[in-house]
């Protein structure tokens, strides 16, 4: 489903940074995979590059076939809007559109027609338990709620691929909990390859696979 | 202090752009004022200058309005025991017919005694001829001129110069070259000096002069010697210090001025919308920053202070900028100012150099400054009410609350209350205006976010018929952001309003002046002594009118004398024309008394007739007693009609010429209207009368055609400073709709790359920024159009009652309003073209984590 070849990410800067150096990496279609690592790892710098938020410096990447470093930048929205959800740590939901809003974004994007925006948007979340939050605004939400929507929002198409950035990161350790046992429970319905960036052990076992970055590099991945 | 520096300066150094259309804000604003105000100054510093210059040592003057008086006048005023000196003088404006060389300004003096009051400095050598004033008059085609000059057109002592007089160009030797400084430093040194009784003949005068300068006795003082004065001369004349005569021209420059004030406080308003916007968003910007100030200890003060010193610096800055760009600007709008004042009240002027007054400046300063720190206020006092707890928390954002809203309607309530109360019940006093103006203004203001909620909600379906997806976003941002929405909506509104009140005003005043002229302007012909119709330096002699009426192609001629008389401190314009012939002829809008009655009485010398400006100015009425002075005393008439008349700015008033020349004790002409007899082309009849009088005396005659032209020329350039203001208007609004799209998007960058990372494609993200831009420039132009409406009713009052005394009738400039919706959908267009484009363009992940 995802397959890196090589791929090298450095930051122009007074002082040139690598994040990622060399990597190489094979994520099968339905699997789990949690990346974890210190700091200035290049974990995120990882996920934005799979998720075609960031072009590689070196190397290839495929995503279900297409080479995300050879496509236009339009071509690479549309593998986003078509085949990736995104789950932020801060959950980036548009603070002026309402729950129902912020989650049929997405779609409206495809082009849908309103009725069939609200019929899906109100299906995810309902998928998540916020049936009775559809017209509220992410402010009168708590911490995990916003994440809910979130994830209803990174659902939206059903994307065969769901990229988490630090999830629970951002969470109380119940709530973390919640939003991970609804990943979980999503993976094994929609049998979707996910990949969860982390610092948080429980969210890591819960996966089906472990990578460990340090310094742009695979230091450890493991099946479990 | 040290806040400003470790916050504030990083913070501006990030968003230099914003912060550069910020200060724009201020400075537009400021630039008005100073160059208007300056340009005003310097141009009344100017005449006033030229006065001190020109009239030397004299303590006092005696003129009767600009039209003269008899020669006997002097031989009275020589006699008053007070008087040491008293002089007559004569004053014109004389074309050399040379290119770019400008009209020189004649002095024309008695050289015997005229010594005693102006100094001749002259070349060496040459004092013979003033020693010796014989030398000078007993030739006289003699002239004095400046050394500027002379060096200028390469003219030597002995040389000739040809003048433009009543006699057709005519040949003068120059005797005398002045030295530079003071008289010969008048009119940029454009000046030149001559005998005044040659100046008599030359340029039409009769038997009259123009002016008495006068010196007095020593020990008699200024008072002393004008109550002499008065008394042995009667009341009919003035008796003033040289320095009250710039008085007279403060009335006229004052239509700039106020026009002016009005509209740099417009535009500062406008600018204080582009701030407010601004510190709103970069409160709303920096709430986490503030949150980590306050959870740091810093008081609530402290951060209010922040932000007001930050407006502070953001309005001296704009200020500056302003007062030095409006200081350039004023140069060419003082030579423009001065130009329109020379060509249409005959005074000469020549404007040297920009006056710039201290309580202008501090005016403009301080008013640049007061609107950046109100414009700041309430943002500070929101940024000092931060919570440290939610402001540290992500994704807040702000909205209005139900009893903002309410707050808001009430105002709006309230102001709309007062100005319906101003203006039905308020009086007659400016006061009156200006109150409900402003009052319009703040209901308008206040309304906007409710009018904004309303319009978008209705344009959210048209939007999305356009484009679904762009259109429902760009809505739903519009409708969801109404505080950033809501500001430049007003900053756009207010200018579009500021045009329509504007060009409401040139067309009423373009359709209101040509009915006039259908009305009042039917002579076939005009016959005047210059191109210009307001040229007052040369006259004719009546019998040149005998001569035309005895042409066989000629029907009827109408002599016009027209002159200026002091009337309440104002100088109108005295229109002396054969009342009888000119009932028949003219057929103007009678505002009150009776058409045929007002004629008779006027034509028997009985009454006046007033124009309806010179009325409304000065509060007159049908019935009421005017008090006219006249070389022969004080003329008491009553009005015996008011008719809508624009001869004159300051207004006109009708008598009959033998009443004139009675109390005047001149009998020349200005102008001839001509009218010819059936079947006779106006072309034809300005042949005839060319080949029989053209090479007797200077004479330009006029079709109806060209005079219309010249007076729509006029007009024209009246408008032209107008024009200048639309345009600043309309660069406010620029400014405005730049700054909040640019501030906008830039304070929704990581919405923005979140609706790109979501899958919103370049093109969507890009379509949906200017749809938010056409929706912000639609509400704009629909509330503009509608303030407008307002707005152009109390321009028109303030002219009515306020400028000019002119009841313009009051039409809506749908032209301009047709203009508008396109072009300000347009600039509004280009506006967001790179805010849009940048937006577009940014990295999806730096945009995903900006805060």
């Amino acid at each position: 489903m995802i397959h890196l070849n090589e791929v090298s990410k450095q930051f122009a800067g007074k002082k040139q940074v690598t994040a990622l150096d060399n990597l190489s990496l094979h994520v099968p279609k339905g699997e789990m995979t949690s990346i974890v690592g210190p700091s200035g790892s290049g974990k995120s710098t990882l996920l934005n590059l799979i998720g075609g938020l960031d072009k590689p410096t070196s190397g290839t990447i495929t995503l279900d076939g297409t080479r995300l470093d050879q496509v236009s930048d339009d071509d690479l929205t549309r593998v986003r809007r078509d085949k990736i959800g995104f789950i932020f740590q801060f959950f980036h939901l548009l603070p002026t559109l309402t729950c129902l809003q912020n989650v049929a974004l997405p779609l409206h994007l495809r082009g849908w027609s309103q009725a069939k925006c609200d019929e899906r948007a109100r299906e995810l979340l309902d998928l998540v338990r916020l049936e009775k939050r559809l017209t509220h605004l992410p402010d009168e939400l708590s911490g995990g709620e916003r994440q809910r929507v979130a994830i209803a929002r990174a659902l939206s198409v059903y994307p065969p691929v769901l990229l988490a950035d630090e999830p629970t990161g951002n969470l109380d350790s119940a709530t973390g909990a919640e939003i991970l046992r609804l990943i979980c429970d999503l993976h094994a319905r929609l049998n979707a390859t996910i990949l969860v960036v982390t610092h948080d052990a429980a969210v890591a076992r819960s996966c089906q696979r472990g990578i460990r970055l340090c310094d742009g590099r695979i230091v450890e991945d493991i099946r479990q | 202090m040290m806040l400003f520096r470790l916050l504030t300066l990083p913070y501006v150094r990030k968003h230099k752009l914003r912060t550069a259309l910020t200060v724009a804000g201020v400075a537009l604003g400021v630039i008005i004022f100073v160059a208007m105000r300056t340009a005003n100054d310097s141009v009344l510093y100017g005449f006033q200058k030229t006065v001190d210059r020109i009239t030397g040592k004299a303590q006092l003057q005696i003129t009767s309005g600009d039209g003269g008086f008899p020669e006997e006048i002097l031989e009275r005023a020589q006699a008053v025991p007070e008087v040491e000196v008293a002089v007559p003088v004569i004053e014109a404006n004389a074309g050399t017919g040379k290119q770019g060389q400008g009209n020189l300004f004649i002095l024309a003096v008695d050289m015997t005694g005229d010594r005693s009051l102006r100094d001749y400095d002259l070349e060496s050598g040459e004092e013979a001829v003033i020693d010796d004033p014989l030398v000078f008059l007993a030739q006289p085609d003699s002239i004095m001129i400046t050394r500027e000059y002379a060096a200028q057109n390469g003219i030597t002592s002995g040389s000739k110069i040809a003048l433009e007089t009543m006699q057709g160009r005519k040949q003068f030797t120059v005797r005398g070259i002045m030295k530079p400084g003071g008289l010969a430093g008048a009119f940029g040194g454009n000046l030149a000096i001559m005998d005044i009784y040659a100046a008599q003949n030359v340029f039409g005068r009769g038997r009259t002069f123009d002016r008495i300068d006068l010196s007095l006795k020593p020990g008699v003082s200024i008072d002393q010697g004008r109550a002499a004065v008065e008394r042995a001369l009667g009341n009919g004349l003035d008796v003033e210090t040289p320095a009250s005569r710039g008085k007279q021209f403060e009335s006229i420059t004052k239509i700039f001025s106020i026009g002016a004030t009005l509209n740099s406080l417009f535009a500062l308003l406008i600018g204080l919308f582009i701030i407010y916007n601004t510190f709103a968003v970069a409160v709303a910007q920096r709430r986490p920053e503030i949150g980590v100030l306050r959870s740091l200890g810093a008081t609530r003060r402290q951060v209010r202070g922040l932000l007001l010193i930050e407006s502070v610096v953001l309005g001296i800055a704009g200020s500056a900028i302003g007062i030095v760009l409006g200081l350039a600007m004023a140069r060419g709008m003082a030579r423009y100012i001065g130009t329109y004042i020379s060509d249409l009240y005959g005074l000469a002027q020549h404007t040297e150099e920009i006056t710039a007054d201290p309580f202008t400046l501090s005016m403009a300063f301080a008013a640049g400054l007061v609107t950046s720190v109100i414009a700041a206020c309430i943002p500070a006092q929101k940024a000092a009410q931060v919570d440290p707890v939610s402001a540290l928390r992500k994704g807040s954002h702000e909205s209005f609350q139900e009893s903002e809203s309410r707050k808001r309607i009430l105002g709006a309530f309230t102001f709309a209350s007062i100005a319906l109360i101003f203006w039905f019940w308020g009086g007659k006093s400016g006061f009156r205006l200006l109150t409900g103006y402003l009052s319009v203004v703040a209901a308008a203001v206040l309304l906007t976010p409710a009018f904004v909620r309303l319009l978008v909600r209705w344009m959210r379906p048209v939007l999305r018929l356009i484009l679904p997806v762009e259109g429902a976003l760009a809505a739903d941002s519009l409708m969801q952001a109404p505080k950033r929405t809501s500001a430049t909506v007003a900053a756009l509104m207010l200018s579009i309003s500021l045009v329509i009140g504007l060009g409401g005003v040139a067309n009423a005043s373009y359709a209101s002046i040509t009915d006039w002229m259908n009305a009042a302007i039917n002579p076939d012909l005009f016959v005047g002594p210059s191109e210009q119709i307001s040229e007052r330096s040369f006259r004719f002699s009546a019998s040149l009118g005998d001569e035309m009426r005895a042409m066989d192609f000629v029907e009827e001629v109408q002599s016009v004398r027209t002159t200026r008389v002091r009337f309440d401190s104002t100088l109108v314009m005295v229109v002396a024309t054969d009342m009888e012939s000119l009932s028949r002829r003219a057929h103007p809008k009678v505002i009150a008394g009776d058409a045929r009655a007002m004629f008779r009485d006027a034509a028997a010398g009985k009454a006046v007739i007033l124009a309806d400006n010179l009325a409304m100015m000065h509060n007159l009425k049908l019935g009421d007693t005017v008090e006219i002075p006249s070389p022969a005393g004080i003329l008491k008439l009553p009005v015996a009609g008011i008719i809508l008349d624009y001869s004159d700015q300051q207004g006109a008033l009708l008598m009959d010429r033998t009443l004139y020349i009675r109390n005047w004790g001149d009998d020349t002409v200005n102008v001839f209207r001509v009218y010819l007899k059936h079947g006779v082309a106006p072309e034809a009849g300005k042949r005839g009368i060319l080949e029989k009088l053209g090479d007797r005396s200077r004479l330009f005659v006029m079709t109806n055609a060209q005079v219309r032209a010249y007076i729509t020329k006029v007009i024209d350039q009246w408008f032209g400073l107008t024009y200048m203001q639309i345009f600043v208007a309309v660069l406010v609004a620029v400014l405005g709709i730049v700054n909040s799209l640019t501030v906008s998007i830039t304070d929704r960058r990581r919405e923005l790359g979140v609706l790109q990372a979501v899958g919103g494609l370049r093109r969507q993200v890009r379509q949906a920024i200017w749809m938010e831009a056409a929706g912000i420039g639609a509400v704009s132009i629909l509330l503009g159009l509608a303030l407008g409406a307002i707005i152009l009713a109390y321009y028109l009052g303030v002219i009515r009652d306020e400028v000019a005394g002119i009841r313009l009738e009051y039409t809506y400039p749908f032209g301009i309003a047709a203009l508008m919706i396109p072009f300000m959908m347009a600039v509004a267009w280009a506006s967001a073209l790179g805010p849009g484009e940048s937006a577009v363009r940014a990295s999806l992940v730096e945009a995903l984590e900006y805060e």
